[in-house]
């Protein structure tokens, strides 16, 4: 653009010049427009972070009732798979356990205190308890007795562990309840027995207030029959007992529920 | 019929009864010629062009060769098997009508115009990624096949509103067709006749056509059998189909029929012109492809990011549509439509009738009007401008209603003069129009005699009274020879028994006849310096462009021509000469009373105002200085070497802003020269040019960039009209080959309707410009979450589905109200935009839209949506790179940030929540950004920020659906709205309030600052 060379480099130079000017001008105006816009979000952000409570969030509407979730942690599906003579393919599954009930060590637990059953225990603070949850009361799958939690003898246990919500006060004697669907081709055993919630862990605190809090446990314990030719079975366990908790829900397959599918080659 | 009205007109066809049967045997040649010199006006081959104008060798030939040439017989005609042969081969003697684009065609379009293609894309993309999915995973979930068909149906169902809202205007388009009266050359039965075809004329008896809508000559034309001319149209020998015979009476031959006539030729020239993109049709091209642009390299880049980030090449083909989805504004065309048929109606109901929907704005871009002079700018009927009587000149008011005639009516002359013209008359209003405004009723009589009738009858009342008090006792009508008429009256003065003997005529064979003059009432002897007078008034009125009569009396004796004397009209058996001179009596057609108010009007608004006619150039320069197109102090190089008294080649053409141009010299002109003459002149006047000639005007007006609109009511303008870039025809007066051809028909044949045009097309641009700045912001909002989702791994701010109800949805009456705002400023005093440089969506618009308010409004929305989670639990530290947890399905106690799990259901549903919020948030920033866009430059409160009630209709619409969503369809999952707590609703206010701020001292800027840097960069 612009006109030959010939004509001076003075008009260029002050086109130039000019030209700078402008684009100088732009790019402070964007520092500056951008500068602020940044400063106005961050500082909505601040003023909405302080209506916030640390302890307990504002709305609990959107989880009025607890999900159900399984150990070992699914790496799909809800699909467990697994050799009985081959360790390997069940090691992750184990791992996995052993490390979820790291928490709920003895050695863990000595300063948690030992609560009375079958009530639900309010507390007003400051501070904050958390009841100690036995682990041996998961029996063969606390992993105290069998380190395999029984995949070696083709038993296998799945935990189940209800989801934890603050304030949530369940009503009546809340138990997870698992049958085997379809064919009986597996018996099911719970530990606790009965799978039994018990109370005393309710209501939580939250993270902040109710540290070290453990949420009790509920295992199954598969035993495949000899009879049967599969070696596989569709789990269900459901949370019963409670009329507050629910259990059924068309869009949510996890509210108050869970399936899972054990399938076990020799 | 012919034998219907001898006495007036008749075609006898030689025996043969049928007309469309005697045509020639080279009409295929004729038709491949035509063909021709189409395939050469593409070329642009002036020259060639130019010569073969007119088809048609005919005129020269003598009876003798005709009749050889056609194979017939003067006196026999054809056989009837003859004939019917003619007829198989030529078919019809019929104008094929123009060819109409199939309505499948149409909707065709529709489906795949503008943004249609990308999301059909988006669509095709969301099928592909469902089926790469389904191959993977059997039991994977619909959503995207769903997406994909919602896409297909937001194409579909706008495609169908776009056609429906086109065809509707097109119907009300041929509603208003049947009401312009189709047949402007009415067959009145007796009065006038349409000539069936082409014809060699054989015999004629004082035959005169109207040629006017050839060849734009508001004058009639008398036709002989003499062969006087090359040039076809000009030879008289020639009657052309669908012109009418005004008297008189012709034999002649069909030479051609249908297609092969000279109208039929012009007719097809006019289908054969290429249609122009409108304007605003190569703006709204501009603007998808930036959009486009924008939408599909953004989507790409992110693509790229997306797949090096590591993620699947589905989960980014997801992204893709995402971005193209948010980026494109679905529902702005059929806004677009919506808003220019809006404004179609409402120049409808001003008198223009817009056929197409995109020539709604091209008045509104028009920086020449060319205009036809006949029809358009003037009334096209004869009136009485001028009288010349006591050696002065007196103006006739030529208004429409002749209601102001102030010219001394107290001089005895006038009286006489008066009588004369009362007198010496054939023509008769048409009985049982008592009720009709004179100037509106029937005359039977030529266009002179007609003038002078309505004339007398507005000045002196009754003239039909006062021709029974004269009785008349004898008569010479006029004839070519004589060139005066001449009648004897008995006077309505009992006491005088003599008889008056009155005569009109060319006013030099008038003036032969005489031997005094009238003045003051007074005969006096005429002397020299009376005739010199006379012929100084006789040249300055035909100077005018006007036609003049000669008026001239005589009191016979009484004692001579006694009560019972018998008047012979053969032998003359009284005195035709020593009469007494009375006075002058000039006519024209003149302008229509609005003419020079409009063109003035144009003027103001930048728009050159060009006459291109096929009238003479006196009269065309004449009408040209009446109405203004040639302003008061201009000259042409012409008057500047007459006023100067030197040769023309000595004026500097410097010094002349006017130019007169007749076809002559056009045809000699090379289009260098014809864009020379079109950029030196401001002020131009073509005459004597043919329809092809018109083209050429208008395609050089083209060369320099103008958006030219022409105007028109004959056959002769149709082609023109249709290459120009706006063609406007008269609905009254016009041809139906002129109204097929334009774009828009101005229902009262009003030229000041124009300037209407010109307004509302000016209106509709800003106001386009309004409504897609609006709609283009918030694309950004919609953009930034799928950005900030592939980059920062928040759970998906906002849905695809909910962007779909801001586009399709809370937005669009919004953007319709737009089109209801007022101008913001006197727009008829700036200039018209330039094709190439002022453009709908410029720089400065998008990124102001895109990157000041677009920003703004995102971070709004992400405040809501922020707000929304953190109170529920997740605040937003915990929301970054969460996006992996957050959607799979397996992970059902995904922990907040206060200890909580959250299974995944429980999880989408707060994200649905999210999607509410963030469409909240948009919607309520969109109010502000509605209520900003009102303006460009002034304050809203300038503006007046109720005065278009449609905007708050707007704002209403836009809360009013949001809550239907929210609250009334909350718990339909599919749609991904839940019920939001009512204060997330205010969340974003003070970013509305803030976006306002803003805009107001963007506006303040500019209105301080005009020119500056910030003038620039930010005013749109």
């Amino acid at each position: 653009m612009g006109p030959p060379t010939y004509m001076g480099s003075v008009v260029d130079q002050m086109v130039i010049m000019h030209y700078g000017t402008v684009i100088s001008l732009i790019l402070l105006f964007y520092l500056v427009f951008y500068g602020f816009l940044a400063a106005l979000f961050s500082f909505t952000m601040w003023a909405m972070l302080q209506t916030l409570n640390d302890e307990v969030p504002k709305y609990r509407d959107q989880i009025p009732s607890p999900g159900l979730m399984v150990f070992p942690k699914p790496v799909t599906a809800l699909d467990y798979s697994f050799r009985v003579s081959d360790p390997e393919s069940y090691r992750g599954y184990v791992d996995d356990l052993t490390k979820f009930l790291k928490s709920y060590d003895l050695e863990e637990q000595k300063n948690l205190t030992a609560c009375p059953d079958g009530a639900l225990r309010e507390q007003k603070g400051p501070t904050y308890t958390a009841c100690q949850f036995p682990v041996v009361s998961l029996k063969g799958c606390s992993g105290v007795e069998d380190p395999e939690f029984g995949y070696s003898t083709g038993n296998p246990c799945i935990l189940v562990k209800m989801n934890r919500i603050i304030g949530l006060k369940p009503q009546g004697k809340p138990r997870i309840n698992c049958i085997s669907k379809g064919e009986k081709t597996a018996t099911l055993s719970t530990y606790p027995s009965n799978g039994t919630i018990d109370l005393k862990y309710f209501p939580y605190y939250g993270k902040k207030l109710h540290v070290r809090y453990l949420q009790p446990l509920v295992a199954v314990q598969v035993a495949f029959n000899t009879t049967s030719t599969g070696k596989e079975v569709t789990v269900e366990c459901k949370i019963d007992g409670s009329p507050n908790l629910r259990n059924q829900d068309d869009r949510d397959k996890f509210l108050g529920r869970v399936v899972f599918k054990i399938t076990m080659h020799a | 019929m012919a034998q219907k009205t001898p006495e007036i007109y008749s075609v006898e066809l030689s025996g043969t009864e049928d007309v469309g049967k005697t045509d020639t045997g080279d009409g295929k040649e004729k038709y491949r010629g035509l063909k021709d010199k189409r395939l050469e006006l593409k070329k642009n081959h002036q020259k060639e062009e130019l010569k073969k104008e007119v088809d048609l060798e005919d005129h020269k030939l003598s009876i003798k060769e005709l009749e050889r040439k056609y194979g017939t017989n003067i006196v026999t005609g054809l056989s009837s098997t003859q004939a019917a042969e003619l007829l198989a081969r030529n078919g019809p003697n019929a104008l094929t009508p123009p060819k109409e684009t199939p309505e499948i065609v149409k909707f065709l379009k529709q489906m795949v115009g503008g943004f249609s293609i990308l999301l059909w894309i988006g669509a095709i993309l969301c099928w592909i990624a469902y089926g790469i999915q389904y191959f993977n995973d059997k039991s994977s979930s619909l959503d995207s096949v769903y997406l994909g068909c919602v896409l297909a149906l937001v194409v579909i169902l706008t495609g169908i509103f776009a056609y429906y809202q086109e065809a509707k205007s097109t119907n009300i388009m041929a509603s208003f067709s049947k009401m312009i009266p189709q047949q402007a050359l009415v067959i009145r039965d007796s009065e006038k006749k349409t000539i069936p075809a082409d014809i060699r004329l054989l015999s004629t008896q004082g035959c005169k056509v109207d040629n006017s809508s050839l060849t734009g000559e508001s004058e009639p034309q008398s036709r002989s059998c003499e062969f006087t001319h090359d040039n076809p149209l000009e030879t008289k020998n020639i009657g052309f189909y669908s012109t009418t015979c005004l008297e008189g009476t012709a034999t002649g031959m069909v030479i051609n029929t249908g297609d092969r006539t000279i109208i039929g030729q012009i007719a097809s020239l006019a289908s054969g012109v290429g249609h122009e993109k409108t304007p605003i049709a190569i703006e709204i091209e501009h603007f998808v492809h930036i959009v486009a642009g924008v939408a599909v390299s953004i989507g790409i880049l992110f693509f790229i990011i997306a797949v090096s980030m590591k993620y699947y090449v589905l989960d980014s083909i997801i992204f893709l549509i995402g971005i193209i989805v948010a980026n494109v504004p679905e529902g702005l065309l059929a806004t677009v439509t919506v808003t220019l048929s809006l404004t179609a109606k409402r120049m409808a109901k001003k008198n223009c009738l817009v056929k197409n929907l995109e020539a709604v704005e091209t008045l509104g871009s028009t920086s020449i009007i060319c205009s036809d002079k006949t029809g358009t700018l003037t009334q096209n009927r004869m009136t009485v401008a001028h009288l010349w009587f006591d050696n002065q000149i007196f103006v006739a008011d030529t208004s429409e209603d002749h209601s102001n005639q102030v010219f001394d009516q107290s001089s005895g002359t006038w009286a006489s003069l008066s009588k004369i013209i009362t007198l010496c008359n054939r023509a008769e209003f048409r009985p049982g129009q008592e009720s009709v405004p004179i100037m509106k009723k029937v005359v039977v009589g030529d266009a002179s005699e007609t003038a002078l009738l309505k004339f007398s009858e507005v000045i002196l009342g009754d003239v039909m009274e006062i021709r029974k008090r004269n009785r008349k006792v004898a008569e010479i009508p006029f004839n070519s020879t004589n060139k005066f008429q001449l009648s004897i009256h008995e006077t309505d003065d009992p006491s005088d028994k003599r008889f008056l003997m009155v005569m009109k005529g060319a006013p030099e064979r008038v003036l032969e006849k005489c031997s005094t003059i009238m003045v003051n009432g007074q005969e006096q002897p005429l002397d020299d310096s009376t005739a010199e007078a006379f012929h100084t008034a006789y040249m300055e009125l035909g100077g005018l462009g006007e036609r003049v009569l000669g008026f001239c009396h005589l009191y016979l004796p009484a004692d001579k021509f006694p009560e019972t004397y018998s008047f012979d009209v053969d032998t003359v058996n009284f005195p035709t000469s020593n009469l007494c001179f009375v006075g002058l009596l000039s006519m024209i057609d003149p302008p229509r009373s609005t003419v020079p108010d409009a063109v003035t009007k144009c003027r103001s608004a930048g728009i050159k105002v060009i006459m291109v006619t096929g009238d003479h150039p006196i009269t065309a320069k004449a009408i040209a200085k009446s109405v203004g197109i040639i302003s008061a102090n201009s000259e042409t190089v012409e008057d500047i070497a007459k006023r100067l008294n030197i040769p023309v080649e000595q004026v500097s053409k410097r010094d002349a802003k006017a130019a007169v141009v007749t076809g002559m010299e056009l045809k000699d002109m090379s289009p260098e020269q014809l864009d020379e003459l079109l950029t030196d002149y401001s002020e131009i006047v073509f005459a004597r040019t043919s329809p092809q000639q018109k083209l050429i005007i208008v395609e050089g007006c083209q060369r320099q960039d103008a958006v030219v609109a022409v105007t028109g009511d004959g056959v002769n303008d149709s082609p023109a009209l249709k290459k120009a870039d706006i063609g406007i025809a008269m609905g009254i007066a016009g041809s139906d080959a002129a109204k097929n051809a334009a774009d828009m028909v101005l229902l009262d044949d009003n030229f000041a309707s124009i300037v209407t045009g010109v307004e509302e097309g000016r209106l509709i641009f800003d106001n386009l410009k309004k409504t897609i700045a609006y709609t283009l912001t918030k694309n950004i909002a919609e953009l930034c979450p799928f950005l900030i989702y592939i980059i920062a791994g928040l759970p998906l701010p906002i849905g695809t589905i909910t962007i779909l109800f801001i586009d399709l949805g809370t937005d669009i009456i919004p953007s319709i109200a737009l089109a209801y705002e007022k101008a913001e400023s006197d727009i008829m005093n700036r200039k018209p935009r330039h094709k190439k440089k002022d453009r709908l969506v410029n720089a400065p618009l998008a990124i102001y839209s895109y990157l000041h308010i677009g920003l703004m409004q995102a971070l709004g929305a992400f405040v809501v949506y922020f707000t929304v989670y953190a109170q529920e639990g997740f605040r937003p530290s915990a929301l970054i790179n969460l996006r992996v947890e957050w959607e799979k399905d397996s992970v059902n106690d995904l922990e907040d940030s206060y200890g909580q799990e959250w299974t995944q259901y429980q999880r989408k549903y707060l994200e649905w929540t999210g999607y509410t919020a963030f469409f909240v948030g948009i919607m309520i920033q969109q109010i502000a950004d509605l209520i900003i866009r009102k303006t460009r430059r002034n304050s809203i409160f300038q503006q007046g920020l109720f005065r278009n009630k449609v905007i708050w209709v707007g704002i209403a619409s836009q809360i009013i659906i949001a809550l239907i969503l929210s609250y009334g369809l909350g718990s339909v999952s599919a749609l991904n709205f839940t019920m939001l707590r009512p204060q997330y609703w205010f969340v974003a206010v003070p970013h509305a309030i803030l976006i306002w701020v803003y805009d107001e001292v963007r506006k303040l800027f500019i209105r301080l600052y005009p020119g500056s840097w910030w003038d620039k960069n930010m005013y749109y």
